[in-house]
């Protein structure tokens, strides 16, 4: 009798935690929704087609409060600057971690401490980036900004190009090799234009991560009220005049910094949704060859 | 392969007269050529991301010299945060202030830094955001590995993951305007009413009344103003934004149970929860490293936390209070600090959060790649 009582006691408490489980994975998706849909319904509310024209504009003057121009310049020359030094060091560690010496003295400890650095707080890589370049310049600059962001895009580039590069059958190397091309050539030419796809992939996840850091820039590119295109000077971003417009008194100043973030966020969504269909059809290119 | 690539092949192939080779220019270009340029390019490379991380270091740590050197171990048990120099009246031994020519005379105290606050408020809102957000991730993970039709993985995962993707800002804005407010009107209210309806008053003045020392050295008892921006707020936003990634790993790792494992309890007779937390007790490293690492970002933090928690440098016990964690710290006062040795003592700062993060992530990488082999984990 009593054993029947624990069995359906047992059986009562797996019914109850499946509908937690259940309940658990509700309560995410309806958190997502809850805040995704706030973010873009107040977005779509705030938004005009001075955001992308004009600068933001003190409260008082004609036009105010502007928009968000010069944050839209700033982090698209930021990310380009970023760009061009994270992407080729990322992809050259990522080449070397896959193609040369894979479990080398360098090789491993390289791999480890690429993943240990994807978890640094960003705002401790401002700081590095404060003291190793805008102390020595003496001032706050574009240059610092973009710096402390290629160092938070090398890591996961590296990992990614790896990774990918792995995908690659071997069979394609030792064809090239067979055929007498050189080891730089085999890499050049066969293995990594074989992932190309999904080694976009991965740079496109890197800019989309950098795209949204804010902390980084605090302390290095600083920002600007004004439209320049000069990264040795103060440099402005769209997340940091965000930060500020959100930490201002102004409902109006509150709607921009609203509109900021729709852009924002659209901008990440197209980026992950590209990143995922590219990476569906590489995957099944690669499944087929 | 298609036809348009056999074109170089052919070329490989067909024979060539080829020009008298100089074995000695041969060797030349095998030592500079292309082979070697790339090699040593992508080593360089490799070598870079170490320095990286070496710089990171030690950088940090020589600009925290002066304040390592003024504070000492009192830095990280001192809860005083005074940026600026303080006038105060110059005591006697006794104790009364020394009067000269009908004046009081002064002494200018430093400026004194305690980093207890701060890393006080770092571990309660890590912790808070790790309550919240675990049971939510860990049951989702499961729902999504053991109970969800296949439909809905795929989009169900991409949602998740999306959710990785918004930018810290985003979450910071989203809780200063929409769940502050609420907090504020609606949420803290209530749990003030449920708390006296329950009835136990030691909880009560724990979390809802406060006592100030006014520098005259009497104290006021108070009821904590509900601002709406406190510590509480703090935590939701880091439970949430932490929660991606603990559900994406935790997915994962729970995926990499062979399926003996959980064939053998259901062949045992196990009802569906007790062969799921058979499945938790046979990943529950991997499990423990996904938490850290969700412990490792919550306490990096930094944007979002900053614009919710009220940013209030001082040690109050009740989570309806503001706080200021190390990264919230950094984002107000770094860029301001004029004097040397306060933004040596924010350096300082920084630095135990890098530490801290490191030690988090190494700890976490070890249990997840060593228990369930899954380089997919690792990457994220």
């Amino acid at each position: 009798m009593q054993y029947a009582l624990y069995n359906r006691m047992t059986r009562a408490n797996s019914r109850m935690m499946y509908g937690v489980c259940v309940a658990f994975t509700a309560a995410i998706l309806l958190l997502l929704i809850l805040v995704t849909g706030y973010l873009i319904s107040i977005g779509i509310g705030s938004i005009t087609l001075d955001f992308f024209r004009k600068l933001p504009i003190p409260n008082g003057m004609e036009g105010y409060p502007g928009g968000l121009k010069n944050g839209l310049v700033g982090t698209g020359i930021l990310i380009a600057l970023a760009s061009a030094i994270g992407i080729p060091v990322g992809m050259l560690a990522g080449i070397y971690l896959s193609e040369y010496s894979a479990n080398s003295l360098l090789a491993t400890p390289t791999r480890f401490i690429c993943d240990v650095l994807s978890g640094v707080p960003s705002i401790v890589v401002g700081i590095l980036g404060y003291e190793l370049v805008v102390r020595p310049i003496g001032h706050h600059n574009g240059y610092a900004g973009a710096a402390a962001l290629a160092f938070i895009m090398v890591p996961i580039i590296a990992r990614t190009t790896e990774e990918m590069l792995r995908l690659v059958p071997n069979s394609y190397r030792e064809a090239s090799i067979a055929l007498g091309a050189t080891k730089a050539r085999t890499i050049m030419k066969v293995v990594v234009p074989a992932a190309t796809g999904s080694i976009i992939t991965g740079v496109m996840l890197a800019v989309a991560r950098v795209a949204g850091e804010t902390a980084p820039l605090l302390f290095t590119a600083l920002g600007s009220r004004l439209l320049t295109t000069n990264p040795a000077e103060p440099f402005p971003s769209l997340t940091r005049e965000i930060f500020e417009l959100a930490r201002g008194p102004e409902p109006a100043q509150h709607r921009l910094a609203w509109a900021g973030i729709l852009v924002l966020i659209a901008l990440i969504f197209v980026l992950n949704l590209t990143v995922r269909f590219f990476s569906q059809s590489v995957r099944g290119r690669v499944a087929h060859a | 392969m298609t036809q348009a690539s056999i074109g170089p092949v052919m070329e490989y192939l067909t024979p060539r007269p080829a020009p008298p080779a100089r074995p000695s220019l041969i060797r030349a270009q095998r030592r500079l050529g292309s082979d070697a340029i790339l090699k040593a390019l992508a080593r360089a490379a490799a070598v870079t991301i170490i320095l990286m991380l070496a710089s990171l270091v030690v950088v940090l740590a020589r600009a925290a010299v002066p304040s390592i050197k003024a504070f000492g171990f009192k830095f990280l048990v001192s809860s005083e945060w005074r940026p600026n120099p303080l006038e105060t009246p110059k005591l006697t031994s006794d104790g009364s202030p020394i009067i000269e020519d009908g004046e009081t005379v002064m002494e200018v105290q430093p400026p004194v830094f305690g980093a207890l606050p701060v890393m006080f408020g770092t571990a309660v809102s890590s912790a808070l955001a790790l309550i919240l957000a675990v049971p939510l991730s860990v049951g989702a993970a499961l729902f999504l590995v053991r109970i969800s039709p296949k439909v809905l993985k795929g989009p169900i995962s991409f949602l998740i993951e999306f959710l990785a993707a918004i930018p810290s800002i985003a979450y910071g804005i989203w809780g200063l305007f929409v769940l502050a407010p609420l907090l504020q009107s609606h949420i803290e209210p209530a749990c003030r009413w449920a708390f006296e309806r329950m009835g136990s008053p030691a909880a009560l003045s724990w979390l809802f009344i406060e006592k100030i020392s006014l520098p005259g050295g009497e104290t006021i008892t108070r009821d904590i103003p509900m601002a709406g921006r406190d510590m509480l707020c703090g935590g939701i936003v880091l439970a949430i934004m932490i929660l991606p990634i603990i559900t994406a790993i935790s997915r994962d790792v729970l995926k990499s149970v062979p399926r003996a494992q959980i064939e053998g309890t259901v062949a045992l007779g196990a009802t569906w929860w007790q062969s799921s937390r058979e499945m938790l007790r046979y990943s529950r490293s991997g499990l423990f490293g996904a938490v850290m690492l969700g412990l490792a970002r919550a306490a990096g933090e930094t944007m979002a936390i900053t614009m919710v928690i009220g940013n209030n440098n001082q040690i109050r016990p009740s989570v309806f209070a503001p706080a200021q964690t190390m990264s919230s710290l950094l984002a107000n006062e770094f860029a301001e600090a004029s004097l040397e040795i306060h933004r040596s003592a924010l350096t300082e700062v920084a630095l135990i959060l890098l530490v801290m993060s490191l030690g988090f992530n190494i700890v976490a990488r070890y249990l997840v790649v060593g228990k369930s082999g899954g380089r997919t984990a690792a990457a994220h």
